[in-house]
């Protein structure tokens, strides 16, 4: 039971950062292929400034998020406005750094022994695992909330503009590299918060955590899904993590001698999935969702009636 | 509103695209630029937005409180001071409707900002009246779709740049692409803007009879420098332009 709970968790975490990367991608087209790296950030800060700090938990999360909020800045000021594949190996880049000085600066993060324990807050309660997923579901929820608002709004439709074309935004007045770095910086900061939302689930921190599989199987996720809709990241988990990590890994009746392959056979069902909805869905699964804003009884009626003519 | 600009010059790889001494623009209210393909308009067109660099000189904008240096400003911000520019080729956000796309071009940046996200609603009344009076004076296919075919993108630009309101708007090449009724019904609108005092405009273009209709005051580039400048009969009737622009 505690596993199932465990994976549900971690699930949670992965629809995500897989909304966050819809922000990025989906409505900004911002190709963040470091998603790992700011993960990793808030994962490790907040193991650090818990462990080694004595910091309450809740304290070392927040203050784990405003360090990645930083990194993201400087990051924002060398890459953000170059080209797409110029920003996808530099985000690639960082992530791989920030995985090798985990592994090397091994006074401050244990290296590859490994850093912990980080217990669950409210310790004495027999559930906290099920609180906290809830309290997991509650961030996420908050998320996905946002990001819908956020789509339907005057700035969603200033992001959606920059992405479709970022020069002609600039000549009507958009701050386009202003707007690019704001909402860069605070969805890296909150992948670094789902980060240190996870160390609790982990309890025990292995540089292992932070190798890129995380940023494809997010990626992967988003694609599926479908990048442009606002469920797509939840969808795309759940037909990927949700269904491989969890259902078959766990429930699925495979003989023994079988089962070493499962992950193998895992990433092999991800590559044939992933080709086909290229092929032949390349908006994702659920495609593109339209704005969803109910038509203005002022300004609809003459528009509508000249349309049938038309 | 007047926009000038001193010993302006453009080079890529040493060749000069543009050299001028001296041009103001903005003074008389619907301003005409003409000249032979390869003049170098464009490039005017994209130095004084900001759109790009000059390799040497001074671009400055009076808008009547005040004088502006444009050179360190970047696009956006030129936008913003009232100077914006329509494109000669097709440019368009694909994923807006034509709606969206005139509703974004009329709101102002800062209500663009994160609180608009909790916002009850999204556009103002005023924005969407103004965005139905303009789609409506338009034969667009789908008034509540997209912009469909290199026509309808081209005039929906124009409309954008007009929507936002500048102080001051250069017009490159509206015609292109245009049908003939639609390019009057524009020049028209911005004709009567422009009486009204709440605009200037810039038209660069190559149909010359629209030129001497509309415009009140002509510049003749060549060779990336003003070679003259003048009321529409002046121009039309000077040897220089003639032998280097109308081939006689």
């Amino acid at each position: 039971m505690d596993y199932l709970i465990f994976s549900f968790s971690l699930m949670l975490v992965y629809i995500g950062l897989a909304q966050l990367l819809h922000v990025q991608f989906g409505l900004l087209g911002i190709p963040n292929f470091g998603v790992v790296g700011f993960w990793g950030l808030g994962l490790y800060g907040t193991g650090v400034l818990y462990v080694s700090y004595s910091m309450p938990l809740i304290v070392a999360i927040l203050l784990a998020s405003l360090i990645t909020a930083a990194v993201a800045y400087i990051l924002s000021h060398l890459v953000l406005q170059r080209s797409g594949q110029a920003i996808l190996a530099a985000t690639l880049a960082f992530a791989a750094i920030v995985a090798t000085l985990i592994i090397t600066e091994k006074d401050i993060t244990g290296g590859v022994q490994g850093l912990g324990t980080i217990g669950f807050p409210f310790a004495d309660v027999a559930s906290r695992n099920v609180i906290y997923f809830f309290l997991l579901m509650v961030v996420v929820v908050l998320l996905i909330w946002i990001s819908a608002k956020l789509r339907d709004s005057r700035m969603g439709r200033s992001l959606i503009a920059i992405r479709d074309n970022e020069e002609l935004a600039a000549s009507l007045g958009k701050d386009t590299a202003g707007t690019k770095r704001g909402v860069f910086v605070l969805t890296c900061a909150l992948m670094g918060l789902l980060g240190g939302l996870t160390a609790p689930l982990h309890q025990f921190l292995v540089p292992y955590l932070l190798a890129p599989s995380l940023t494809f199987a997010v990626w992967i996720a988003l694609v599926l899904g479908g990048k442009g809709h606002n469920l797509g990241a939840m969808v795309g988990v759940f037909a990927t993590f949700g269904l491989f990590d969890i259902l078959i890994e766990t429930y699925a009746p495979v003989p023994a001698e079988q089962a070493i392959l499962l992950p193998n056979f895992k990433l092999f069902c991800y590559g044939v999935l992933l080709v086909m909805i290229i092929m032949f869905r390349p908006a994702g699964m659920l495609g593109v969702d339209g704005p969803r804003t109910r038509a203005r009884p002022a300004t609809t009626p003459a528009g509508d009636a000249s349309v049938k003519e038309g | 509103m007047k926009l000038e600009a001193s010993n302006l010059t453009k080079a890529y790889h040493q060749h000069e695209v543009v050299n001028i001494e001296h041009v103001a623009f903005g003074a008389k209210g619907l301003e005409g630029l003409i000249g032979p393909n390869g003049a170098g308009k464009s490039t005017l067109m994209g130095l004084l937005t900001r759109r790009i660099a000059p390799t040497s000189g001074d671009i400055k904008l009076d808008t009547g409180s005040g004088v502006k240096t444009l050179n360190p400003l970047k696009s956006h911000e030129v936008a913003r001071i009232g100077l914006i520019k329509t494109n000669q080729r097709i440019q368009g956000f694909d994923s807006l409707t034509i709606r969206d796309s005139l509703r974004l071009a009329m709101t102002p940046p800062k209500d663009e900002g994160f609180m608009s996200v909790f916002a009850s609603h999204r556009d103002p009344e005023d924005v969407e009246e103004r965005v139905s009076q303009l789609i409506e004076a338009f034969p667009f296919t789908d008034r509540n779709g997209y912009a469909r075919s290199g026509g309808e993108k081209k005039l929906l630009d124009i409309l954008r740049c007009l929507i936002a309101e500048p102080k001051l708007l250069l017009m490159d090449e509206p015609t292109a692409g245009l049908p003939d009724d639609i390019t009057r019904t524009v020049m028209d609108m911005v004709r009567e803007k422009v009486a009204d005092g709440k605009m200037r405009v810039v038209v660069v273009e190559h149909d010359l009879p629209l030129i001497w209709e509309y415009c009140d005051y002509v510049h003749f580039l060549s060779e990336g420098s003003i070679l003259f400048e003048g009321e529409p009969e002046e121009v039309k009737s000077n040897r220089v332009v003639a032998e280097k622009y109308m081939g006689v």
